[in-house]
């Protein structure tokens, strides 16, 4: 406790002397109102640190989902497209890209995989637009090309009512077959 | 003169409020952000308090006018384009009624979209 060692009392002891003796409580210490009212401090500070020392520590429950949204939000923040609007508004692509495969997933037999969203050379602030490649798996027999329409027709949807941007492209790719 | 000197944290508290006033909206906030609130909820919670949270949005400043960062994580129920301008609305309109500071511009990015 070096820190305290330049901190003499007006008794000539400095406090470092104090906290040393401060269970065996001498003649000096009980008459000083210097030593005393450090003593009596001194022990203040030691029920508190102990008292710390005591309390368990949980961690909240939720802290691993906690901790795995943080990084997932720091990950996504870097990589947008824009929202319409005065271009303060953007969307993460992780973003679009689960709100279009949960609308392709919606047709009978299709299951969405990857989804790669861009933003399009010709998009602009009041008028964002974007490019998408979706990967799907279909179930063998029960898929026709009737269905390739109709993800193409509810992924268009999806990113106009849904997020609020122009598809311009959309690539599907059927990249697995399901046993019907 | 009487100065009034409003701190980025109640501001931020502020607009983390305003935020989630909007239905479907939660504030997302990143590591840092996590990592500050474990010890600003460390140091108030030996004082006693609850502090309000201000994580995932950040402060500067302009002069006097404050430019604020949002992340926020949406319900798919409605369009995304429009929950964030009911956040930069709702920001725009609460901070500077509970806070008297300006707000100059609120940049929302929606980091996820959760059923």
């Amino acid at each position: 406790m070096a820190v305290t060692s330049d901190y003499v009392l007006p008794c000539g002891r400095d406090v470092e002397e104090v906290w040393e003796a401060i269970d065996l409580s001498d003649e000096h210490t009980r008459s000083c109102p210097h030593c005393g009212a450090v003593r009596e401090s001194l022990l203040v500070l030691r029920e508190a640190t102990a008292e710390m020392v005591r309390e368990e520590v949980e961690p909240p429950f939720d802290l691993v989902s906690r901790v795995m949204s943080a990084v997932r939000a720091d990950v996504r923040r870097s990589d947008v497209v824009p929202l319409p609007g005065d271009g303060l508004a953007r969307i993460s692509t992780r973003a679009v890209a689960a709100v279009l495969r949960y609308a392709a997933d919606g047709v009978d037999g299709v299951r969405a995989r990857g989804c790669r969203v861009v933003e399009a050379p010709e998009s602009t602030g009041m008028d964002p637009v974007i490019e998408v490649e979706l990967s799907i798996a279909i179930t063998a027999g029960q898929v026709t090309h009737q269905a390739y329409d109709e993800v193409r027709r509810r992924v268009l949807a999806a990113a106009s009512a849904r997020i609020g941007v122009r598809l311009a492209r959309l690539d599907l790719v059927v990249s697995d077959v399901l046993e019907g | 003169m009487i100065e009034t000197v409003v701190s980025a944290p109640a501001v931020a508290a502020v607009a983390v409020h305003a935020a989630e006033q909007v239905a479907g909206v939660r504030v997302q906030p990143g590591v840092a952000g996590l990592v500050g609130s474990v010890v600003r909820a460390a140091r108030q919670q030996i004082k006693g308090l609850q502090p309000a949270p201000v994580e995932g949005v950040r402060v500067r400043w302009s002069g006097t006018a404050a430019v604020l960062e949002v992340d926020v994580v949406i319900s798919g129920q409605d369009q995304a384009a429009a929950v964030a301008r009911a956040v930069q609305r709702s920001v725009r309109a609460l901070v500077p009624e509970l806070t008297g500071v300006a707000v100059e511009s609120v940049l929302v990015t929606i980091v996820d979209v959760a059923w």
